[in-house]
This record gives C-alpha cells, sequence and structure tokens, in this order.
C-alpha cells in the first residue's frame, strides 16, 4: 500500500468539503440564473428568499422567443427579433474571431519558434507585452480610428479588434506548444521530400491539434464574453452582441430580472456547446509513439 | 549508385568551430562508422549531409556534384533518427510510404513498396498500427523501412540503437548489417559504441574534438591505432598505456625490460600501449610486469583485472575465473609481444 492510498477521514471530508465550495462557487450563480429565469415576475422582487419558485414558469422565455406575451395582465412586445439578432452577432464575430486567430497563431507561433531571424525574441516579447496595456487606455484611439475606418458597427471592426486582443495569447499558447514538438518529427518529414509548409500542415498542426483547440476555447469564450468592445463599437443591432443587449432589459422604469436571466441562460448555450463539442478533439497523447 | 565526398568540410556556430577540415572519401556501397565520444562533432557531421546543419566551409560533393547548398527535400538521402521520429498520427504504412507519396508515386506502387520493405523488416503484421502500439524494436525497424523504401542514394544513421536495450541492440545491429549489404546503400553511420563499429563498418572514421584522428578498416584501426585517443577509444576494456624509457636492449618500463625494438634513440620516454586481452598471468623474471590488484570484475567468460601495472593504472582480461584480494601482487606477460608505442609529447603511433 502507498502512503497515498492510507486515508484519513478528517483529510477525506476536509477535500470533499473543499470540491463542494468549488462546485457552488462556480455552478451557484448559473443555478440561480436559471432559478430566477422560471420565476414568475411578481416572485422575483418578493420578500421571502426561495431556491426554486413555488410557480415555476416559463413566460420569460416565451417573452424572448414568443412573438408577443403578456406581463403583468398587458400584451407586450417580444424581445425575440433583439435578442435573435444580438445572438447571431456575438456568434458570427466570436466564431471569425477564433477562426483568424487560431489560423494566425498557428503559423505565426511556428515562425517564432522554427525560423531565426533578427530580432525574433524581441518581436515576440512586444507582441506577448501588449497583453499588458488595458484595454481603456487604448479604446479612445481606437474609436477614432475605426471611424476613420468606417469600420463602426460592423463584423469586420469587432473581428479585427477581438483578433488584435486576443491573438498574443493564442501565439503564446501556441509557441509552447510548438517548443514541446520534438524537431526530429519535422526533419524527418524534410529528409522524407516534404517542404517547410506541407511539413507544418502535413506532421505538425495534426499534432498541435490539442493546442490548437485549446486556443480556440479561449478566444471564443474571451470574444464571447467581451462586453466593453461592442459596447462602444456596436452602437446598433447591426453588430450589437447578446452582452450588450441583455442589460439594455433593465429600462429606467423597471429591470426586468426574469427576462434578463432567461436571456443569460440562454447566451451560455453556444459557448457550452462549443467546448463540450472540441473537447473530444482535445485527447491528450497525441504525441504518444513519435519516439523510442 | 552513390560516392560521398567531403573535401575540407568545417562547421562554425558562431566564432566557435566545431568541425576542422574534414576530408573523406565514401565509396559506393560502403558502410562508414563516425564514431567519438559525445561531443565530437560526429552527429553534426552526419546532419551536414542530410542538411540539417548548414556547412561553414568546404565541399560536400554527392556522385560529382555538390551539394552544399541543396535542401534536405532534395538530396535524396534517407536518415533514421535516434528517437525514430515516426509521424505518431500515421499508420506504419503511411510512415513508410510518407516519402514517396510526397514524390507522387501512384498508390499501387507505394504499396508494393511498402509491402516488400515490411516483408524485409518483419513488419507485415503491423502495417495499419499506430507507432504508439509497437515496442521499441518495431519502432526501429519502422524507422529503417521509412528509410528503406524510396531506396535513396545514402543512409544515414544517428544512433538509431542507442534507446534499445543489449539485447535487440546485438540483434538489430547485424540485421542493418545484414539489410545495408543486400540493399548496397551507401551509408553513414553515427555511434558512440566502438563495439557496434567495428562489428558493422567497412570502415571506420574516428572523430575527436572536431578532428578526424583515424579513418580505417576495423582491424587497421584496432591493430594500428595511429595515436593514444584511438588506442584508447577503441577496444573494451581500453588499452593500457604505460610510460617507459627507450634503452639500447628495449624499452624500460617501471624495473621491467620489455623487448621492444623501439624506432627511437636510448633515453627517449615513449607511452607503451598493451591491450588488456595481450596480457595473462606469468611469474616473476624477465619482461614480466608486476601489477598490484585492485579490483576483479567477473563478466562470465571472462575476469576483468584492475590494478596498476608498473606504476600506471591498468586492466587485464583474463580468459576464465580468478580470485585475488586487493593488494595482491601479479605478475603478467605478454606472449604475443604486440606492444603499442606511442610518442609521449604528440602521442602519435611510432612506427
Amino acid at each position: 500500500m502507498s502512503w497515498k492510498a492510507v486515508s484519513n477521514p478528517i483529510l477525506s471530508i476536509a477535500k470533499a468539503f473543499a470540491v463542494l465550495l468549488l462546485v457552488i462557487w462556480s455552478l451557484g450563480p448559473i443555478y440561480w440564473a436559471f432559478a430566477t429565469s422560471v420565476t414568475p415576475s411578481n416572485e422575483i422582487i418578493s420578500k421571502s428568499l426561495r431556491l426554486w419558485p413555488a410557480h415555476a414558469t416559463l413566460e420569460h422565455y416565451a417573452k424572448l422567443l414568443g412573438a408577443a406575451s403578456t406581463a403583468h395582465g398587458n400584451e407586450v412586445q417580444s424581445v425575440w427579433p433583439q435578442f435573435r439578432a444580438a445572438m447571431i452577432n456575438s456568434i458570427v464575430t466570436s466564431g471569425l474571431a477564433t477562426i483568424v486567430t487560431v489560423a494566425i497563431a498557428a503559423f505565426g507561433a511556428y515562425a517564432f519558434v522554427r525560423l531565426r531571424f533578427p530580432g525574433r525574441n524581441i518581436l515576440f516579447a512586444l507582441v506577448v507585452a501588449t497583453m499588458a496595456i488595458p484595454a481603456y487606455t487604448v479604446m479612445i484611439p481606437l474609436y477614432r480610428l475605426m471611424i476613420s475606418l468606417n469600420l463602426i458597427d460592423t463584423y469586420l471592426g469587432i473581428t479585427l479588434i477581438y483578433v488584435s486582443a486576443f491573438l498574443p495569447l493564442a501565439l503564446w499558447l501556441m509557441r509552447t506548444v510548438y517548443e514541446a514538438m520534438p524537431l526530429s518529427l519535422e526533419e524527418a518529414a524534410w529528409l522524407d521530400g516534404a517542404g517547410r509548409l506541407y511539413t507544418l500542415v502535413a506532421i505538425v498542426l495534426p499534432l498541435a491539434a490539442p493546442g490548437l483547440i485549446a486556443a480556440a476555447i479561449l478566444t471564443f469564450l474571451n470574444a464571447w464574453g467581451q462586453f466593453i468592445v461592442p459596447l462602444v463599437f456596436s452602437p446598433t443591432l447591426a453588430s450589437k452582441s447578446l452582452t450588450v443587449l441583455i442589460p439594455e432589459f433593465a429600462t429606467r422604469s423597471n429591470i426586468d430580472y426574469g427576462l434578463m436571466n432567461a436571456a443569460g441562460i440562454l447566451a451560455i448555450i453556444p459557448p457550452v456547446a462549443l467546448v463540450i463539442f472540441l473537447n473530444r478533439y482535445l485527447v491528450s497523447g497525441l504525441m504518444a509513439g513519435a519516439q523510442k | 549508385m552513390a560516392t560521398l565526398k567531403f573535401e575540407g568540410l568545417k562547421k562554425r556556430y558562431g566564432a566557435v568551430e566545431v568541425l576542422h577540415d574534414i576530408n573523406l572519401d565514401v565509396a559506393d556501397g560502403e558502410l562508414i562508422s563516425l564514431v567519438g565520444a559525445s561531443g565530437c562533432g560526429k552527429s553534426t557531421l552526419l546532419r551536414m549531409v542530410a542538411g540539417l546543419e548548414d556547412i561553414s566551409g568546404g565541399q560536400l560533393i554527392l556522385n560529382d556534384r555538390v551539394i552544399n547548398d541543396v535542401a534536405p527535400k532534395s538530396r535524396d538521402i534517407a536518415m533514421v533518427f535516434q528517437n525514430y521520429a515516426l509521424y505518431p498520427h500515421k499508420t506504419v504504412a503511411e510512415n513508410m510510404g510518407f516519402s514517396l507519396k510526397l514524390r507522387s508515386v501512384p498508390r499501387a506502387e507505394i504499396d508494393t513498396a511498402v509491402r516488400r520493405a515490411a516483408d524485409l523488416l518483419g513488419l507485415t503484421p503491423y502495417l495499419d498500427r499506430y507507432p504508439k502500439a509497437l515496442s521499441g524494436g518495431q519502432r526501429q525497424r519502422v524507422a529503417m523501412g521509412r528509410a528503406i523504401v524510396r531506396e535513396p542514394e545514402v543512409f544515414l544513421f544517428d544512433e538509431p540503437l542507442s534507446n534499445l536495450d543489449a539485447t535487440l541492440r546485438v540483434q538489430m545491429r547485424s540485421e542493418i548489417r545484414a539489410l545495408q549489404m543486400r540493399l548496397g546503400t551507401t551509408s553513414l553511420y553515427v555511434t558512440h559504441d566502438q563495439l557496434e563499429a567495428m562489428t558493422m563498418s567497412d570502415r571506420i572514421v574516428v572523430l575527436n574534438g572536431g578532428w578526424i584522428e583515424q579513418v580505417g578498416t576495423p582491424v587497421e584501426i584496432y591493430d594500428t591505432p595511429r595515436n593514444i585517443f584511438v588506442a584508447q577509444f577503441i577496444g573494451s576494456p581500453k588499452m593500457n598505456l604505460i610510460e617507459g624509457v627507450v634503452t639500447s636492449e628495449g624499452v624500460m618500463v617501471g624495473d621491467t625490460l620489455l623487448p621492444i625494438a623501439a624506432p627511437r634513440a636510448a633515453g627517449t620516454p615513449l607511452i607503451v600501449g598493451i591491450r588488456p586481452e595481450h596480457l595473462s598471468l606469468g611469474v616473476e623474471g624477465p619482461g614480466a610486469l608486476p601489477m598490484v590488484l585492485e579490483a576483479l570484475e567477473m563478466t562470465g567468460a571472462e575476469t576483468h583485472v584492475y590494478g596498476t601495472i608498473a606504476g600506471a593504472q591498468g586492466i587485464m582480461t583474463h580468459a576464465g575465473r580468478l580470485s585475488g584480494a586487493p593488494g595482491d601482487k601479479l605478475w603478467l606477460t605478454n606472449p604475443s609481444e604486440i606492444y603499442h608505442l606511442f610518442d609521449k609529447e604528440t602521442g602519435l603511433r611510432l612506427d
């Protein structure tokens, strides 16, 4: 029996407690949003705190997804068209940003690792250093730049900003992945008659897949959760994202908690679906068998 | 048909020159081993032939054509890497056929070539497996298969057996040699294992500190090492080196007069080299060297006897068993009368 297997009841209980705490910490807010989203409006603002509503309802989802709905006995206009537009905007901008970022990182990081060129390390340090610049310091100059380029409230404008913001992290991650790969695999491919680009595409990238997927997930989640950038650069539903639309459900006279939480729960679905889908390819041990 | 010629090859990293003026002719079909301690430049030299390292000076000539600046992919040279470098996401068949696929060889021809190579290497049952499902020896064979399948001009081997266990190493040693002779492909073989070099090579190149110390057949290298470095590097256990002085009757080593006709004037100090297996137990008398026993190593067939021989650290191999305790005094004779004489200053062989 190894020393690890010796069970200490107090330690086990402490561990279980710590795990429980962590689960509550991360899932608690999501549960709360979900519970709120199925709570009737009058119950939401009641004084008594309940973990689950007495009369669960889908009225908020109906208001969000239906053509029209009733609230407080009045017929109200559905927010579905706005919600749908913002959902599409979020998916398009996050998706584009992810594809472009990962593509550039895949090739750029390879160049930083394998190609010798003067200023290589300084250039890389500069790229990574841009991560330290707070977004709000560049917001105004960036806004002026975007105006002069006519890119305000366009997919292209938002995507470009996301790419420039998230590329350094993806580059950094991919550089680490490439650095860990044995050069001899590429050398073997060169001697087999492959050129540099073909080697990168046929040998290196398939083996770097876990890194690429991790970079994709990180970029997508980062872009999906962006608030400041779309708030500033997406004034209309032409490119406005969910993160900006949902808080707008709070008007001067009324904060529609139920609607906001229902929208929030739906907004979680695309990133969760993406992570679950990509997770299948995030297998470790791809390199097994390459060497001795 | 491929001949390889090194003309004054040099390799520099910045201001540091790691290979100096390497000259060598490799004949068609020949297997030449490059041996030396780690850091002697043998792998660098091999990688220069592959095109994986730039050549800083001199000329590398393949079949009368200078290939200094030819890209690796256009050299038609195959290499077996120390760590095998198999493509982990490709099957054995795909690994072996990759180079042919890149040359746009038709599928049917690739299949035939891969099957033939797999047959030769006993890999047929494993063609659809991925490298991770293979043992070390099988991976080594796949690496070989990848090299032979396209029938290159030259094979390069970079310590291909160093990751295998001892039994497999001995087996693969003869397999590789047999295969190479059968295919008749000109080959360079880098190893730090002098036994591999001795058993497999047509000729051996001994490298030290970026210089070629000696080029010759295994027998030449073993029997007439050109200097002290080669003498000690080739042969296991190492050759004994004992200081001596030339006299009119022979060479005086400690208090023992060895009957050697030294090509030097009396009074000249020199170094006498004696292979451990040429020494045998004897009795005190003319020409017998005193040895103070330090340790015994029984290898099975023979016993390695360590101690001081005429004052110098030395070793003899005794065929059979021997018992003794540290401090015991033995007398060693050299019935073969094979001695190697080296200049004390330059370390060069005196003949």
